[in-house]
């Protein structure tokens, strides 16, 4: 067993840190957040650099953590304009690879996965938008709400209910389309105010009767709940690479700190209680780290482990939280005053977003009671 | 003040919270307090609550006005943080010097500033402040409190000093907690000016501590009013079929938070005969609380708590800057520790 990346990794890991260090700077990441402006030439630049590239998902996953650690709003907002591709990637037929696939990977266009209800986030069955068939098209109604790269994506792999399941089973009768962003019917709002990440663009989206071709049908009718859980299963390890960053950065921010207090020759006031607390979050973040590369390793070698990607999802994002706040208390008005405030803020997005801390929980717990039980 | 009065000026607070601060709590946050509601607040006798009756305050006793720090906290902290400043920290740190612009503050005639930094930090970060001959000139960052009046701070070499007039404030950008008071920097260059302390720093920081039991109460307020809010939205709230209240997880969680809170608020209650020492225990399980309180509010609240409309993040950013802006916890520690051990302890 070899706990070191390759060198091509290693490589793609350096590439993203010298990225971030050129492109991402406090006081960039302070006027986005303030102003609640997605960054356009930051994730430009970044394709142009060569850093967002999903078909090499480890390089992704480092390059992730690497872009969070400079600022998480920024670093996600970079490398999230494929949000969704991999349902595509896996269920599309040719012609939709084709179409849509090439541009959004070359960053010519963006999209966005539109699951989430405004009556529903956790309960992926219980969505209530609506697709009716009629010839060769159909005819979409509902909402969506919490919808990243909402108002600006070019088009959404959207989760819609096709039909009414007969066996009771509110899982089965969803089906997944490809919904143009531009279509008649189809009205966006940008959702303000957020806590955090607010250099990304959250939209809550509204179809009424928005008429789809047929030939948008993501692989089969009646199949999406089952695409959109295995994209859940590969987009939890890249959030969770996200909250590592956001730790690791508010790590990186603490030992800054410390380090001038004992420059200073203020050694006397890190005590002991805080020696230990930094060595706590470096722990955890390095706990989430194993936990996540081994998620990445089962599903990069298409056989995901989706209790290890819950695990590796829950504990980072609740690693992010907790390095955040005592990164806070350590640092004091310096950190109230400087990046760790936006850390802070930005953490606590990742044990709510692509499947709460509580379902992680409930999804680990279900698979070792089915396991327990004989099941595999 | 007895449980009966509480109760009364309870009711009195919730009466004029529910008409003036709720449905405007998450404008408080984005546009600052208006200064219609700080008049409101004096003409309540809220904001000079806690100021002498001698120069115009109410004379209100601790634990009334701890009442109404909670309270107020519970709609909004930044209101009620208003009302520590003006009350309490304007109060202790002007009460030998002028009783005749504590009268004003207390009607809200004159509002006050003041920049707590120096208190609670030794980064130099706020900026440069110093007296040469009859003038006092240079900047101070993290001003909090109203424009418009006089302003309290500390110079770089460690004197406190009122400054009555000659100084501008200019916004700073959106600050993590309590943004309904509008963080400022100030710019002073100012003849008309008055040393209150020699020892700005130990001043300041004796100021902060003498106020375990306000922070206490503002520390119960936030947790208060953000489990208030995540009982109702879980009672409506659907998951899976399901409201969120019936599932064990959540339903466990809050109410042991609200039972850790009910206890808080019965000391709290019986404040009256409390030592230091215990309001210092109060404040440092008011403040963890409010922290793990807010922190379920905002998970169980979803997508929804993460957005300002709900008005529950702002309880959650709230909770952690209570601790840092107004709090020294490395100092509260060592004061806990000593009451314990009855010794100097924890300093290693």
């Amino acid at each position: 067993m070899d706990f070191e990346f390759p060198e091509d990794i290693v490589k793609a890991r350096e590439k993203a840190a010298e990225f971030a260090r050129k492109e991402i700077s406090s006081n960039k990441a302070l006027m986005y957040d303030r102003e609640e402006k997605f960054p356009e030439e930051l994730k430009k630049k970044a394709f142009e650099y060569g850093i967002v590239d999903y078909t090499n998902p480890w390089s992704m996953l480092v390059t992730i953590e690497e872009l969070c650690r400079a600022d998480p709003g920024m670093g996600i907002a970079a490398t999230v304009s494929l949000f969704g591709a991999e349902v595509i990637m896996l269920f599309g037929n040719d012609s939709q690879k084709t179409k849509y696939l090439g541009a959004v990977q070359n960053g010519e266009m963006m999209m966005g996965l539109a699951v989430t209800e405004p009556g529903g986030g956790s309960d992926v069955a219980g969505i209530k938008t609506t697709a009716r068939k009629e010839g060769n098209r159909y005819i979409i109604n509902g909402s969506k709400m919490f919808i990243t790269n909402g108002t600006m994506a070019d088009f959404f792999v959207m989760l819609v209910r096709t039909s009414n399941p007969e066996d009771g089973k509110r899982h089965h009768g969803l089906s997944t389309f490809i919904v143009p962003g531009n279509l008649p019917g189809f009205s966006r709002t940008k959702i303000t105010g957020k806590l955090g990440v607010r250099a990304t663009n959250t939209a809550e989206l509204v179809l009424n009767n928005v008429e789809v071709p047929a030939e948008n049908l993501i692989g089969e009718e009646g199949k999406g709940f089952y695409y959109i859980m295995t994209f859940f299963n590969i987009s939890r390890a890249y959030v969770a690479a996200q909250a590592i960053g956001i730790a690791q950065g508010a790590l990186d921010r603490v030992l800054g700190y410390l380090s001038e207090l004992q420059s200073k020759g203020a050694s006397s006031t890190i005590t002991e209680e805080i020696q230990m607390t930094a060595s706590d979050i470096a722990t955890r973040i390095e706990a989430s780290r194993l936990l996540t590369y081994k998620a990445a390793s089962y599903l990069f070698q298409f056989r995901p482990n989706p209790t290890i990607t819950s695990m590796s999802k829950a504990y980072a994002a609740e690693t992010a939280v907790f390095a955040t706040e005592k990164a806070l208390e350590i640092t004091g008005y310096s950190g109230i005053n400087g990046d760790l405030e936006r850390f802070f803020r930005d953490a606590k997005i990742m044990e709510i977003w692509e499947g709460t801390s509580e379902i992680e929980k409930l999804i680990i717990w279900r698979n070792l009671i089915k396991e327990a039980q004989g099941g595999n | 003040m007895s449980m009966e009065e509480q109760d009364i000026l309870r009711s009195a607070v919730i009466e004029f919270a529910e008409k003036n601060i709720a449905n405007s709590a998450v404008a408080i946050e984005r546009t600052g307090i208006t200064d219609d509601l700080a008049v409101s607040l004096a003409a309540q006798g809220f904001l000079g609550a806690a100021l002498p009756t001698e120069v115009g305050g109410a004379g209100i006793d601790r634990q009334g006005y701890a009442v109404i720090l909670k309270e107020l906290a519970s709609y909004s902290p930044s209101v009620s943080v208003l009302v520590l400043i003006t009350g309490s920290i304007a109060g202790r740190l002007l009460e030998k010097k002028a009783d005749s612009l504590l009268g004003r503050i207390a009607t809200g005639e004159e509002s006050f500033a003041v920049s707590l930094w120096p208190a609670t930090d030794g980064s130099g970060s706020a900026g440069e402040l110093k007296i040469s001959g009859n003038k006092i000139r240079g900047t101070r960052r993290y001003v909090i409190g109203r424009p418009g009046g006089c302003l309290v701070a500390v110079t770089d070499d460690g004197k406190l000093v009122l400054v009555k007039s000659g100084f501008s404030l200019s916004d700073e950008d959106h600050h993590l907690s309590f943004r309904g008071l509008k963080y400022s920097v100030a710019s002073i260059d100012s003849a008309h000016y008055e040393v209150i302390s020699s020892n700005g720093a130990e001043t300041m920081e004796r100021i902060l501590s003498g106020m375990d039991l306000e922070i206490s109460a503002i520390a119960l307020g936030i947790a208060r009013g953000a489990l208030a809010k995540t009982v109702d939205y879980t009672k409506v709230r659907k998951t899976f079929e399901k409201p969120l209240k019936d599932y064990s997880t959540v339903a466990n969680n809050i109410s042991r938070l609200m039972s850790e809170l009910s206890v808080a608020e019965i000391a709290l209650q019986g404040s009256g005969e409390m030592n230091e020492t215990e309001m210092l225990m109060l404040k440092v399980h008011a403040t963890d609380l409010a922290k793990r309180a807010t922190k379920y509010s905002l998970q169980y609240h979803g997508g929804y708590g993460y957005i300002e409309d709900f008005g529950v993040e702002k309880f959650y950013r709230d909770a952690v800057g209570l601790t840092i802006l107004l709090e020294n916890q490395a100092a509260d520690g060592m004061r806990l520790s000593k009451e314990v051990f009855g010794e100097k302890s924890g300093y290693l």
